[in-house]
């Protein structure tokens, strides 16, 4: 199929899902939990499709994806309760008709991906010199730094950190809550677009030159392959979708309207390398799977807790924690699933094949003599 | 222009001497080898040359100094080569092990990726036929979506030198390539050698230990022990010359019927016996 035609058509059939979600998923899904978790798993998915460019395919364990989010999460709720001010004023906070998101959603986005990327650049260049453990270590410091600057910061340090509202969380420039123009349109869409990206940067010369030297630094740098650029490229790439990711997040319909820094702790990174390893390091599929697994295990066992009968029981057995019970549960699935798949329910591969090429036909190419034996004087 | 000029190169590892002082000059087009016993510096020799380790002395490839080149620059300048211990890139198939060197090639990249206008398809069909062309030169095309690591030792030497020359080198450097190989595989990798030369116009220089391959292949061969030349000229002078046999052999080993008969060209060179031990990456 002619590329500009196929494009077009990607482009058309995810604009056509994205607003259908946006109409149809309030009717289809009244519950506004449900509706929710739904909107959540998705973002999930980008996160987990973002780190896997990092952590799967360049093979450089971040465990600081959070701190990215994070970033993201806080640039777009100022960006948009700035603009909001400007462009909406009076109209309300809360889940914000798609007509007047056009503007503010890619806006937010946008700035939220660039300060996101500018911090994997950062956090991007140590990382030539610093391999496993160590790079791991500083990623996780980098997280951690940008949670406790934010948490920790008083007016008297730092008004301007300040105003971000420390642990009590970002309400908005007027502090009447971030508002809330992420809507089922915008998740679906990014959410969609996220797994093409995803795999089309897995396969693409990009993507091998990035496993390439995943696989062998030497032999990567042997052939042309540029270590410093490609790692810190893949940094700045899983550090923008982070951030892409946080923007929704905090901009989401029915989401809390505060962007608080808890929610950027390494839980929140331990979460997102969950999701890459169980899926598969390195698989597109499996950064999907993870997600949707990851997201949706904890709160359908949360939803199972709810059950009436479940309820009853817990009722006459009083010793039982079923809050507890429910964390070893989720655990033992996840040891279970480790021991009988080591590399993730994909290992690197993909559900579906990408198309292999035509071998080349035309004219009989050259051919080296054969490798059977031969004196010197017969070559 | 694809002439190497190696001149007062030298290399220290902490206190280890790893090269020393050498200088040799490989002509265009020719094929050259580079021998010696195990620890001789060889394989450093290749390392200096393609950027692995920086170094003491100049380096030039053509009229372009070689010195604090990085790697990648270096392969990108048309320096192919292959390795000891054979690196290819386990996850990825045979045809996407000889596609990675091709990265500076193609004119589509990262947005062309993500965008994939017509050009990414023509670019990515036309690399491939290139890997798939270059791997029918070595045998390989029919296992071009194998996993890399599902090929024989042999075929992955193969592959690996598949691999280099996919950066349209004009100079291949070849690590030990017959290593593992039997008296007809190492006998085929002559004739190959040769006509990757001609057909390529392409400058090799070739690490061996066989000696079957060097003396038969080489136009000009250069002796390393203990990091310092010991020895250069043709396969001929070479084969007679005495502190190369008394490198390979030890002197006290070499009695006189014996140099007689390696001088007379009657018994090929062979190392002590050990297996090849790794130098370096």
């Amino acid at each position: 199929m002619n590329p500009w035609l196929k494009g077009v058509l990607i482009f058309v059939v995810i604009a056509g899902v994205s607003v259908g979600a946006q109409y149809g998923l309030p009717v289809l899904v009244t519950d506004t939990a449900w509706r929710q978790l739904l909107l959540d798993t998705l973002v999930k998915v980008i996160i987990a499709l973002s780190l896997n460019v990092v952590n799967g395919m360049a093979g450089q364990f971040s465990i600081g994806h959070a701190g990215f989010i994070g970033i993201g999460a806080y640039t777009a709720a100022i960006t948009a309760s700035h603009l909001h001010l400007a462009l909406n004023p009076g109209v309300s906070s809360a889940n914000i008709p798609l007509q007047l998101s056009f503007v503010i959603v890619p806006l937010s986005m946008l700035t939220a991906a660039a300060a996101s990327g500018m911090f994997g650049l950062l956090v991007g260049l140590p990382s030539l010199r610093l391999k496993g453990d160590y790079l791991a270590l500083v990623t996780l410091g980098f997280a951690e730094i940008i949670r406790q600057v934010i948490s920790g910061t008083s007016a008297t340090i730092s008004p301007l950190i300040a105003k971000l509202g420390g642990v009590n969380g970002y309400l908005g420039a007027d502090n009447h809550g971030v508002p809330q123009y992420a809507g089922p349109f915008w998740i679906v869409g990014v959410a969609l677009w996220a797994i093409i990206i995803a795999w089309r940067l897995k396969f693409s010369g990009w993507g091998r030159a990035l496993r390439a030297l995943r696989e062998d630094e030497i032999a990567a740098a042997a052939v042309g392959v540029d270590p410093t650029r490609y790692k810190v490229t893949s940094f700045v790439i899983a550090a923008m979708g982070g951030g892409i990711a946080g923007s929704l997040f905090a901009l989401a319909h029915d989401g809390s309207p505060s962007v608080q820094p808890a929610t950027f702790s390494v839980i929140a990174s331990f979460e997102a390398i969950t999701m890459v390893i169980l899926g598969g390091s390195g698989s597109v599929s499996g950064a999907v799977l993870g997600a949707v697994f990851v997201t949706l295990s904890v709160r359908l066992i949360e939803q199972l807790q709810g059950l009436p009968s479940v309820r009853d029981f817990v009722r006459e057995n009083p010793k039982f924690d079923l809050n507890a019970l429910r964390m070893v549960v989720y655990a033992a699935t996840l040891i279970g699933l480790m021991i009988l798949r080591p590399s993730g329910v994909f290992g690197e591969k993909e559900i579906f094949k990408p198309k292999r090429r035509p071998r080349p036909t035309g004219a009989a190419p050259k051919t080296a003599p054969k490798a059977t034996p031969k004196t010197e004087e017969a070559s | 222009m694809s002439e190497l000029v190696l001149e007062h190169v030298s290399k220290r590892f902490g206190g280890l001497k790893a090269v020393s002082d050498v200088s040799f000059r490989v002509p265009s087009k020719s094929i050259f080898g580079l021998i010696g016993p195990n620890g001789a510096g060889k394989t450093t020799v290749f390392n200096l040359v393609t950027g692995v380790y920086d170094f003491e002395g100049a380096i030039r490839f053509g009229n372009q100094s070689l010195a604090k080149k990085k790697q990648s620059q270096v392969a990108n300048m048309g320096i192919g080569r292959t390795f000891q211990n054979i690196r290819l890139f386990q996850g990825l198939t045979v045809v996407e092990n000889v596609l990675v060197a091709c990265e500076q090639q193609r004119k589509s990249h990262l947005f062309a990726a993500i965008f994939r206008p017509p050009l990414f398809y023509r670019d990515e069909q036309e690399m491939h036929d290139k890997a798939v062309e270059l791997l029918r030169i070595f045998e390989l095309h029919e296992m071009a979506d194998e996993p890399s690591t599902s090929l024989s030792y042999g075929n992955q030497r193969r592959l690996e030198i598949a691999r280099a020359m996919m950066l349209k080198p004009s100079l291949l450097l070849l690590d030990e390539p017959a290593a593992g190989m039997n008296y007809g595989e190492a006998e085929g990798l002559k004739t190959q050698i040769r006509w990757l030369r001609d057909e390529f116009q392409i400058t090799v220089v070739l690490v061996e230990h066989n000696m079957q391959v060097v003396m038969g292949v080489c136009e000009e061969i250069h002796v390393l022990d203990h990091g310092e030349t010991i020895a250069h000229g043709t396969p001929e002078e070479i084969k007679r010359h005495p502190k190369v046999l008394a490198a390979y052999l030890g002197e006290e080993e070499l009695d006189e019927e014996m140099a007689q008969s390696l001088k007379a060209g009657e018994l090929d060179v062979v190392p002590k016996g050990e297996a090849p031990k790794e130098d370096s990456p």
